[in-house]
């Protein structure tokens, strides 16, 4: 049966007000009910122009975009009880407690999530009657994922989440958005950390300048722009040799199989590329570690 | 408007919690020991002043100081993307300026009422106080997006105030005729200083009232809706 989809972009158009290039030239996708979708690019690329306008930040944009089936702009306000945002910077009042600055945003929606157990789920539970300008940066993200979460969301739309967040901390709200699939909710991540993408996203599409370059599921992207061969290290002569093989044809390779015999094997690996080797091959461009700004 | 509630509660905590109310209370409590000071003679002519500078003034600071934190804190635009609307939010900003400006009138009136006997007429003192505040509230959010901080802000109060201020104390020293007035109307600092005058009973042209408060409230409006909404979007948004 196919997936619903939540949201339909089609030729979405944007230019800022002092600008001449298009920020966003003519992009086209869909988001299917229950789907984490990735949306990566370099910085400047689109990515958050793409998510202002979807989150009707901006609404100037020609084209088309149909959200669960009726045009976004006929969407009043309520349209925020549907979606929960989770940004890439700290949005919170530092003066007021993380409990309080909860309680004050999930006042403003008709449905409420329980934030006791939203603030568990994040490690935040013993902190929650801190200031939130006492929190450390991994902390503010943690609650930013709580706030997005406060309204039972249909949809969330997530911008660089895990950035600056330790491994563990990363794992838990990687579980949470999982979980969030899972009950049906759909994602749109927005992200420059490859990881993420690999662990989360159900299919991601590639932005550069303003258009969609390519838009796949992570697995169709490695096959697309992996390497079809295998790469052997092994023990030989008390040092670590490697050789390569190619993957068509490998079980009648006299050379590999000798070598599998007569070696001491040490680690085997297919040619998949990275998902960071795929972003620069489709994107053109290296990956920004740092804080992204996109426009 | 149905979060109109919520985001003004939210307002009020936060006025408390960033220490905003305190510091409008001790400037309250500043005029009250100058007046004391002051003493019975001059103090009915330095009630109306201290009142005019805290709806105007201190309205102008205050807002800045509070979108100041908020543009710092990414706030405004995790506002925006609630089911709020954008009318309930300015609404509960401006609402919350208004208490700041009502607290201090009334702190001060009721001092200068039992302890010198200066009367007032507390129903225009607050409709005026209102609109007075209504109308900085505006100027301090444009005054805020132009300004690049809060000392930049101040520099275009001080500007705006010598600006609008010197005309009115040249008509003071009899610069100009009586008729120079009406054109002094267009002042809002002089538009403001009447109004709150006329509460205290002082002489003034009660003609000039009715195009005083009218004026203020449509500057008020025309600020809100050409510069207010578009700047504050745009900046909420640019963060």
């Amino acid at each position: 049966m196919p997936k619903t989809p939540v949201f339909e972009v089609k030729d979405l158009r944007f230019t800022y007000r002092k600008s001449s290039i298009e920020a966003v030239a003519g992009i086209s996708f869909t988001v299917h009910e229950g789907e984490v979708f990735g949306l990566l690019g370099p910085s400047g690329a689109g990515k958050s122009t793409t998510q202002k306008i979807l989150t009707k930040l901006y609404t100037d944009y020609q084209g088309d975009i149909q959200y669960l089936g009726k045009d976004l702009s006929s969407y009043s306000n309520d349209y925020y009880e549907d979606i929960g945002v989770g940004f890439e910077l700290p949005v919170h009042f530092s003066k007021l407690t993380g409990m309080e600055n909860m309680k004050f945003f999930s006042e403003l929606y008709k449905s409420r999530a329980d934030i006791e157990p939203l603030m568990k789920m994040v490690g935040l539970h013993e902190d929650k009657d801190r200031l939130v300008g006492e929190y450390s940066k991994g902390m503010k993200m943690r609650l930013n994922f709580v706030r997005a979460l406060l309204n039972n969301p249909k949809v969330l739309f997530l911008d660089e989440v895990t950035n600056g967040l330790d491994p563990k901390n990363a794992r838990i709200i990687k579980d949470a958005i999982r979980a969030f699939k899972e009950n049906g909710g759909t994602v749109f991540l927005s992200t420059h950390l490859m990881n993420d993408v690999e662990e989360l996203c159900d299919r991601v599409a590639f932005i550069r300048r303003g258009e969609i370059v390519e838009i796949a599921t992570p697995r169709e992207l490695k096959i697309k722009h992996g390497r079809r061969e295998v790469k052997v290290e092994y023990f030989n002569n008390g040092k670590t040799d490697e050789a390569t093989f190619e993957l068509d044809g490998i079980g009648d390779n006299e050379d590999f199989t000798k070598l599998l015999k007569e070696k001491t094997i040490e680690t085997i690996h297919s040619g998949e590329t990275s998902m960071d080797e795929i972003f620069i091959a489709v994107t053109g461009e290296e990956i920004d570690r740092g804080d992204d700004v996109d426009a | 408007m149905h979060n109109f509630l919520p985001l003004f509660k939210g307002e009020i905590q936060r006025l408390v919690k960033y220490k905003i109310l305190q510091i409008a209370l001790l400037v309250t409590v500043m005029w009250l020991a100058i007046l004391f000071l002051i003493g019975e003679e001059s103090v009915a002519e330095f009630v109306p002043l201290f009142i005019f500078m805290d709806a105007t003034l201190m309205t102008v600071m205050l807002v800045g100081a509070n979108l100041f934190y908020e543009k710092q804190e990414n706030t405004l635009k995790t506002l925006l993307i609630t089911p709020s609307g954008f009318a309930a939010l300015m609404m509960s900003k401006f609402l919350s300026a208004i208490v700041l400006s009502f607290q201090s009138a009334a702190v001060i009136s009721l001092f200068a009422y039992f302890i010198f006997g200066v009367s007032v007429s507390f129903g225009w003192l607050f409709i005026f106080v209102a609109l007075i505040t209504f109308m900085h509230t505006a100027l301090g959010f444009v005054l805020t997006v132009f300004a690049k901080d809060f000392t930049g802000l101040l520099a275009l109060l001080i500007a705006y105030m010598f600006f609008f201020a010197f005309p009115t104390i040249f008509y003071a020293l009899g610069v100009f005729g009586e008729t120079a007035e009406l054109w002094l109307m267009f002042s809002p600092t002089h538009a403001s200083m009447l109004l709150i005058e006329f509460s205290y009973g002082l002489d003034v042209r009660t003609v000039l009232i009715p195009i005083g408060a009218i004026y203020l409230v449509l500057v008020g409006a025309a600020l809100t809706k050409w510069i207010v909404v578009p700047k504050y979007v745009e900046t909420a948004v640019r963060e």
